[in-house]
């Protein structure tokens, strides 16, 4: 199996879904950034070069332009180099293309698929540094997929071109450099199927994300404390496997909520409402929450560090979820 | 020539001095302490920033937008302190909050950087909004690029300044450049073509001409503040080569003034815009020219200009950077 970088991985989701479906077209540039991998874009372009758009800087019209040309059975992917550009578009996404199935009652669909580069990433200060997909949860309509590797951003990037939904494909900026072993074929990974990224039976990380990278990062750490940590990775908070999130949280009886959107109403305090909905019997200490404090994300490195979930604040979490 | 006095000509170079010298600082500093990392830099857009600043009155408000540096140094804030806020130190303009893309300054009437396109133009509008609505005789500038005529609030945002007769000052710096990756891709053959059809006064000047900048700019100020309504200048600017540099270098060299009379010295990939697009050469030629000035003035303002970033840089290093707990204050009013 080669080994390919997450730019290199969703690049090749990508051709795969412009080689599977004549209706898969491009409105973007930079989809593997702007960071040391942008090369992984020119296969992409040595292929597809015709299906593909550089638009103006739009980003409202040009999220219309993809959800009205998906309302006539094309598959547009349509790609933001920062994901609060997209702000611009707010009810491009979470008006119109979240409500088109529902409102024509099931007459029209808007086959779209967003991407977005999230995430704290070093400098990004206040403006820059966004995640908004807690928010884009609010909207009953939208698919929403965050992958935490290469091998996931192929597959779920698949399925979401491949998806009658829009749906929203949350890549974080700083995971675009980690490698794996990444199958050559095409593959799809169902949207909706969270993984158990590693086995443990003190406490369950229940993470997506960089913060599925961090959470594995910690759980090393923590094994040599005798501590261990099952790690589940979500990969969509829209759908949801409330399935395997219970699951695990049963088997261990404690739980950590680890995610990069907003402490209040964010994905991890999601999370955290779900176990308790479904597996309150099961929990041995309170659920602890690791994620963005409620201030904007600062500029200077020290304060940048202090608001950014990570390895050390995961760790911790899961010490005192384990009464340590 | 305009007619303007020596000293109002030599003040404009001092403040164009003032733009680059802190530029090529920010390089300097981006060279060495890494996680600064991307700037947008204002080198080759000082003739326009340094009219428009100097059109100002004390009142007066200005948005402007990520290429911003320019435009804090030259309506007057401290560049210690603008270099502290670019490091990320306690001494910044922004306490550290803001960085290079949110710095600001109330006490010069710069109240935002703001680092999405299409955020400055409106938010001018604004300001010109609040400004008639208090009586006050002050008029507001909003600086942007031409990408911000690619975004849909521009369009609201001019249809909203002619309708409301709103007292602000459209300053469109065009560097957008066919044959590198264009900063606009407009239909629109002129970009006036767009002001004018919304009924808006506009005009057109060479942006890295200093006394047509000047010039330009205090006749469309004095338009605004008269009639109380917009004006649209479209500054027309050939774009820096690293304007959009990823990794931070001088592509055009440390500017050297000597070389607006040698210019058989000039070479390399760059020579076309060091020889007929650096507003500061074609100013230092062109107070040479006329006898408005020596070079040896020229090159003595230059030394003081390079004495003052020198220490400024000093300060923004010596300072520290903020304690942890900053990062959680300040969030409300
Ligand atoms: C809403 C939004 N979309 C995209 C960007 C990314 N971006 C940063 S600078 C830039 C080009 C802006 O061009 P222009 O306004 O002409 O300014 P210039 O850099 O040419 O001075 C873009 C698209 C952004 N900052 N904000
Ligand atoms: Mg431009």
């Amino acid at each position: 199996m080669p080994q390919m970088n997450l730019a290199e991985a969703l690049i090749d989701g990508l051709i795969w879904s412009l080689r599977k479906d004549p209706k898969a077209t491009i409105i973007g540039r930079g989809m593997a950034g702007h960071g040391p991998e942008h090369h992984a874009e020119d296969r992409l372009k040595a292929e597809f070069a015709s299906r593909m758009v550089d638009p103006p800087t739009s980003e409202a019209a040009v999220a219309q332009l993809g959800v009205g040309a998906a309302m006539t059975g094309m598959r547009p992917f349509v790609h933001y180099g920062t994901a609060v550009f997209a702000y611009e578009a707010w009810n491009q996404f979470v008006n119109e293309a979240a409500n088109v199935h529902y409102m024509s009652n099931g007459q029209i669909k808007a086959p779209v698929t967003f991407h977005l580069f999230h995430g704290i990433r070093g400098g990004g200060g206040p403006q820059h540094s966004g995640s908004p997909y807690a928010m884009y949860a609010n909207n009953p309509g939208l698919e929403i997929v965050m992958p935490s590797g290469p091998r996931d951003a192929k597959g779920l990037i698949r399925a979401a071109m491949a998806s009658d939904n829009p749906t929203i494909v949350m890549q974080h900026a700083l995971l675009l450099g980690l490698t794996e072993e990444v199958p050559e074929e095409d593959y799809m990974i169902p949207l909706g199927k969270a993984e158990v990224k590693r086995q443990g039976k003190d406490v369950s990380v229940i993470a997506c994300s960089r913060s599925v990278v961090d959470a594995m990062e910690a759980a090393t750490e923590l094994a040599k404390e005798g501590i261990d940590v099952e790690v589940v990775d979500i990969r969509s908070i829209a759908p949801l496997d409330v399935d395997t999130i219970v699951a695990s949280v049963r088997k261990t009886g404690r739980m950590v909520a680890a995610d990069e959107t907003y402490e209040i109403c964010g994905v991890a305090s999601e999370l955290i409402a779900t176990v308790s909905i479904h597996a309150w019997s099961a929990l041995k200490a309170a659920p602890v929450r690791v994620a963005r404090p409620m201030t904007p994300v600062p500029f200077s490195p020290p304060l940048e560090k202090a608001v950014t979930p990570g390895v050390s604040k995961i760790a911790d979490a899961c010490r005192k979820a384990c009464g340590r | 020539m305009t007619g303007a006095t020596r000293e109002v000509r030599l003040a404009q170079f001092e403040r164009m001095l003032r733009m680059r010298r802190f530029e090529e600082m920010v390089i300097r500093l981006a060279q060495k302490h890494e996680y600064i990392g991307r700037q947008h830099l204002h080198i080759g857009h000082e003739a326009t920033g340094s009219a428009v600043a100097m059109a100002m009155q004390p009142g007066d408000k200005i948005h402007t937008t990520h290429r911003n540096h320019g435009y804090v140094i030259a309506t007057g804030a401290d560049p210690g302190r603008a270099f502290a806020e670019i490091l990320g130190r306690n001494d910044g303009l922004n306490g550290g909050k803001g960085g290079s893309w949110h710095l600001c300054d109330v006490s010069t009437g710069m109240l935002s950087t703001s680092a999405m396109v299409g955020g400055s133009i409106a938010l001018a509008t604004g300001a010109a909004y609040g400004l008639k609505l208090q009586g006050a005789k002050n008029i507001s500038f909003a600086h942007f690029g031409d990408g911000t005529l690619d975004e849909g609030v521009c369009y609201e945002a001019l249809n909203l300044a002619s309708l409301f007769e709103l007292p602000v000052l459209f300053v469109c710096e065009n560097n957008s450049k066919a044959g590198q990756r264009p900063s606009s891709m407009l239909a629109a053959a002129r970009l006036r073509d767009i002001p004018q059809a919304l009924q808006i006064e506009n005009m057109i000047v060479d942006g890295a001409d200093a006394d047509a900048a000047r010039v330009m700019f205090a006749q469309a100020a004095e338009r605004v503040r008269s009639t109380g309504k917009p004006v649209f200048v479209e500054c027309t600017l050939e774009r820096w080569p690293g304007s959009h540099q990823v990794t931070a270098a001088f592509p055009t060299g440390v500017t050297d003034l000597a070389l607006a009379f040698e210019q058989e010295k000039i070479s390399g990939k760059h020579a076309e815009w060091i020889k007929s697009s650096d507003p500061i050469l074609r100013a230092t030629r062109a107070f040479v020219e006329s006898g408005t000035a020596t070079r040896d003035e020229l090159a003595a303002l230059d030394a003081r200009v390079t004495t003052l970033m020198e220490d400024a840089r000093a300060f923004a290093e010596a300072s520290p950077f903020p304690e942890p707990a900053a990062a959680f204050s300040g969030v409300f009013a």
